[in-house]
């Protein structure tokens, strides 16, 4: 019996089987009761209806280290009948992506409405199946189709032996359904039963008294929330004192605006549906202007199309924090699929150099924090600001304490923006040449502080010129702001474990979760390395890192790209030669891809590893005739 | 408009370049444009720090430096947007959008379509001249007003209306002037800033360089001031008054269209310390407990 530690994959019809909406209240169940969940994979696709949909959940009793490896312990299978997809494939598809990921032993739900599936060879493995004709039930028992989830839900509820008296379930359906009336919850709460009955068949007739694993309530210790890396950016950014955000419907940051637009009108603040990228970045360049601070989020596409405004916020010095949940490219590239491929552009992209400050975020917590910093940044160095984040932290779940939340809020402070008393003497200059390259800035409506900004070369006063000592200074003044940010501000990465004649293991973005995993799973297999999380990525960090680097026996940057963005820059910066595990198939790390990766740079020498070649549980491209 | 106290105006020049310093060629229409800015934004009694001007790209935006008041300058084609977002988080300033018409119609047309649907109260003054003079006399979208076509080719389209583009997108106010009549102009352009929503005003600003068509001369034997009994707020007879006045090849001069929208009101959105302490994060925690 495996108690409070298992990956749960509900797997479906997109839009139609409901596979977030079990996996929402589930995991809302879960850390009600005490448990842990960590729900970082994700997967769906660029279509709205049709497509498969997959969901992963790890449970356990503490925090969870990772999501492992592609391998599940609990499989559900929601579709019912053919899935477009796949239309040879009759409630199977599911099955045949996941059922060869399930472990030995695991456990198979899937909707049998439709037929039982020849699920031998699982079996064979020791997996015990449990055919539920849930859909079959709700239509044509209850009269509901829409209540097929909770039929599954009930069946999950029994086999993981939780909630058994329907405590935490029910409380969950009053806070739901309950306006709508006793009717529907007690619908929902029968639906549940009617799922459990068939589990307890299928149970007694092959002689099991459990499925093998089981989930216990534990003693929650304080009131904790499931938030996906979006919302605690969100959130974070709220209290950072973001109260103008823009953005252009694309995937995976329009959860970003659309939290912005239900939340900031509440703390007094607005958000911005653009009409196209550069109508986003402009207005919260406006908006920043007025002395509000901005931000605005996208993904890749959009944020290549603001790129002219890098210049402008770079230039004219007006803060604007960019967000860039970063997906697979290049152009459209893969929309719904991970990638960290934009750590380039967000620190090269534009003509000229402009200052520019490059934050990327590695977990969901970091989300949160790095909001804060962020915002305080661009507010203190007068330049955009990018936060790196991508699809795998965007939609991705854990559980968090509320207090991590209340401790990690910072007030916020306006630094260096100018207050009507600071005004007194005429002659403010916008771009006054200072030791630390920051003007004091001020904001439109002031006596006393009328400025002339401009993306034009301009003198201390904000007029054009390009007489080239004057050029020279303004130029050395922005950039000169780098040195201060890397004097007073920088943070060097973080470092897990003594580095010293040890492989190095170098990462940034979401990769540090499986990162953290693999360097455990490493040590116990006799391989210590230390385990370097790269948060502050530009200005780089020279100073910090190369007498770091310079301490481990090699230097192996792990990165979800095809070239090594973070690795070259460090070649750049450091003159130290790197090696690479890459990823960009798609998929996100699994402990076992960098684990791999690692032992065969060490075994052989090579520069380079390129990992994800074995096909992740993908469905056969064909299906042979007459099956 | 009475003539404006000599004193007064004088705000207007400071924190600005000195005249002689003014970049223009020599009878540049966006001079009449400045005196008439001067004139209206005096008339109005406004004050230079509660102004931003948001200049676009190109010798029009300039304008932004020979005038009192905040002012800012990015990219080409983007000056309504950050008006538009600047206005939004402080609904208190006075924000003027001063771009040519290669900036608005051209490469800043999505600005102009779209921030004609918002309506933010931003007045855009649109210095029009019929080609990109900072770059020497390219054609811009409104190049070839007036001129007859044997032929039109990819290349060489007719020019775009900025006056009934602004009504087909939603303006709320629709006027033209000229350069060449600053005390008309400057009546308009204090219309505008009093116009409560988004005010487009189409000012003939001849290119005396590198628009031997459109001059001065030609502009004065074709613009029309709109007969006193024209009534703004009637959409129809916004568009009959162009189609007539097409009719008779001769332009409008004043408010063809002028209708305020219910527009929600905001406030200047909190961005002090002291107003941002408060906040309290409860109302978004209790979604994900």
């Amino acid at each position: 019996m495996i108690v409070n530690n298992l990956k749960l994959l509900v797997g479906g019809v997109q839009l139609r089987d409901g596979v977030t909406t079990v996996t929402d209240l589930l995991g809302k169940m879960f850390v009600r009761a005490g448990l842990h969940i960590l729900a970082m994979e994700k997967g769906y696709a660029s279509t709205i209806y049709g497509a498969h949909q997959y969901d992963p959940v790890v449970v356990s009793d503490a925090p969870p280290l990772s999501y492992g490896d592609d391998r599940n312990d609990i499989l559900a299978a929601l579709e019912f009948d053919t899935n477009p997809d796949a239309p040879v494939q009759p409630n199977r598809d599911t099955i045949l992506r996941h059922g060869p990921n399930l472990k030995d032993g695991g456990v198979l739900l899937y909707d049998s409405t439709t037929g039982k599936v020849d699920t031998s060879d699982l079996e064979a493995r020791g997996i015990k199946a449990f055919p539920l004709p849930a859909r079959q039930i709700a239509q044509r028992e209850l009269k509901r189709e829409v209540v097929k989830n909770t039929v599954v839900t009930g069946a999950l509820l029994r086999l993981l032996e939780f909630d058994l008296d329907y405590v935490l379930f029910g409380a969950y359906l009053e806070e739901r359904f309950g306006r709508k009336g006793r009717e529907i919850v007690d619908l929902n709460l029968e639906a549940a039963r009617r799922g459990r009955a068939v589990i307890d068949e299928v149970m007694k007739s092959n002689n099991w008294t459990s499925c093998g694993y089981r989930l216990e309530p534990r003693k929650a210790s304080e009131p904790t929330l499931l938030v996906n890396g979006n919302e605690a950016l969100s959130m974070g950014a709220i209290l950072a004192g973001c109260r103008f955000y823009a953005g252009y419907p694309i995937t995976p940051a329009s959860a970003i605006l659309e939290f912005m637009e239900a939340h900031l009108p509440k703390y007094g603040g607005r958000a911005l549906q653009g009409q196209n990228e550069r109508e986003s970045i402009r207005a919260a360049i406006g908006a920043s202007i007025a002395g509000v601070r901005s931000a605005i989020g996208s993904s890749g596409p959009g944020i290549s199309l603001k790129v002219e405004e890098f210049g402008v916020s770079g230039v004219t010095e007006t803060p604007v924090v960019i967000i860039d949940t970063q997906r697979a490219g290049p152009s459209t590239g893969m929309p719904t699929k991970p990638e960290q491929g934009d750590l380039s552009m967000s620190v090269f992209a534009g003509h000229g150099e402009i200052p520019r400050i490059v934050l990327a975020a590695g977990t969901v917590e970091e989300c949160y924090t790095l909001a804060f910093e962020a915002f305080d940044l661009a507010d203190k160095y007068q330049c955009p600001v990018f936060l790196l984040t991508d699809l795998t932290l965007a939609d991705g779940r854990r559980d968090l304490p509320e207090s991590f939340f209340t401790t990690n809020r910072k007030p916020v402070v306006r630094h260096g923006l100018l207050h009507e008393a600071d005004l007194k003497n005429d002659g403010y200059r916008r771009y006054a040449l200072t030791e630390s390259g920051i003007s004091p800035r001020n904001v439109p409506g002031m006596p006393g502080g009328i400025f002339k900004m401009t993306g034009s070369e301009h003198d201390e006063a904000g007029m054009v010129t390009t007489d080239p000592p004057k050029r020279k200074a303004m130029f050395e003044k922005r950039m000169r702001k780098m040195q201060t940010y890397l004097k007073e501000d920088v943070k060097p990465p973080q470092v897990y474990g003594s580095p010293d004649g040890v492989p190095l293991l170098v990462g940034w973005g979401s990769t540090k979760l499986p990162m953290l995993d693999a360097q455990a799973r490493l040590r116990s297999e006799g391989l210590e390395t230390c385990f370097i999380h790269f948060t502050h990525l530009w200005p780089f960090p020279v100073h910090l890192v190369r007498p770091l680097l310079q301490r481990g026996s090699t230097v192996i940057v792990v990165e979800q790209n095809y070239s090594g963005q973070l690795a070259d820059l460090i070649q750049q910066e450091c003159l130290l030669e790197t090696r690479r595990v890459l990823k960009y198939n798609g998929r996100p790390y699994y402990t076992s891809d960098i684990v791999g990766g690692v032992r065969q740079l060490l075994a052989n020498g090579t520069r380079v590893v390129r990992v994800g070649e074995r096909a992740p549980a993908v469905m056969l491209e064909t299906v042979p005739e007459g099956d | 408009m009475s003539t404006v106290p000599a004193a007064a105006a004088k705000i207007w020049e400071q924190n600005a370049t000195p005249k002689h310093r003014i970049q223009w060629c020599p009878g540049c229409g966006d001079f009449g444009v400045l005196a008439g800015l001067k004139m209206a934004l005096t008339r109005l009694e406004l004050v230079p720090h509660e102004v931003l001007l948001v200049g676009g790209i190109g010798c029009s935006g300039q304008i932004r430096n020979y005038l009192n008041g905040n002012a800012f300058h990015g990219t080409h084609g983007g000056s309504l947007a950050y008006a538009l977002g600047a206005k939004m988080a402080n609904p208190e300033l006075t924000v003027i959008s001063l771009a040519g018409d290669g900036d608005t119609l051209a490469i800043g047309i999505e600005n102009f379509v779209h921030v004609s649907r918002r309506d933010p109260d931003v007045t855009l003054i649109i210095m029009n001249n019929g080609v990109y003079g900072l770059t020497k006399g390219q054609d811009s979208p409104t190049h070839g007003l007036g001129q007859s076509h044997e032929e039109y080719t990819e290349e060489d389209p007719p020019f775009v209306d900025p006056l009934r583009l602004a009504l087909t997108c939603g303006a709320s106010f629709v006027a033209q002037s000229f350069s060449g009549d600053v005390k008309h102009a400057a009546e308009i352009y204090a219309q505008a800033f009093k116009h409560p929503g988004f005010a487009v005003v189409d000012d003939f600003s001849p290119c005396v360089t590198y628009n031997k068509f459109n001059t001065y001369d030609w502009y004065k034997e074709h613009v029309e001031h709109i007969p006193d009994g024209h009534n703004p707020a009637d959409k129809q007879a916004a568009w009959a008054l162009l189609d007539e006045f097409d009719r008779r090849g001769k332009l409008p001069l004043g408010v063809i269209y002028q209708e305020s929208r219910h527009r929600k009101a905001h406030s200047r959105l909190p961005m002090w310390d002291e107003e941002l302490a408060e906040a309290s994060p409860e109302p978004m925690f209790k979604l994900f407990r």
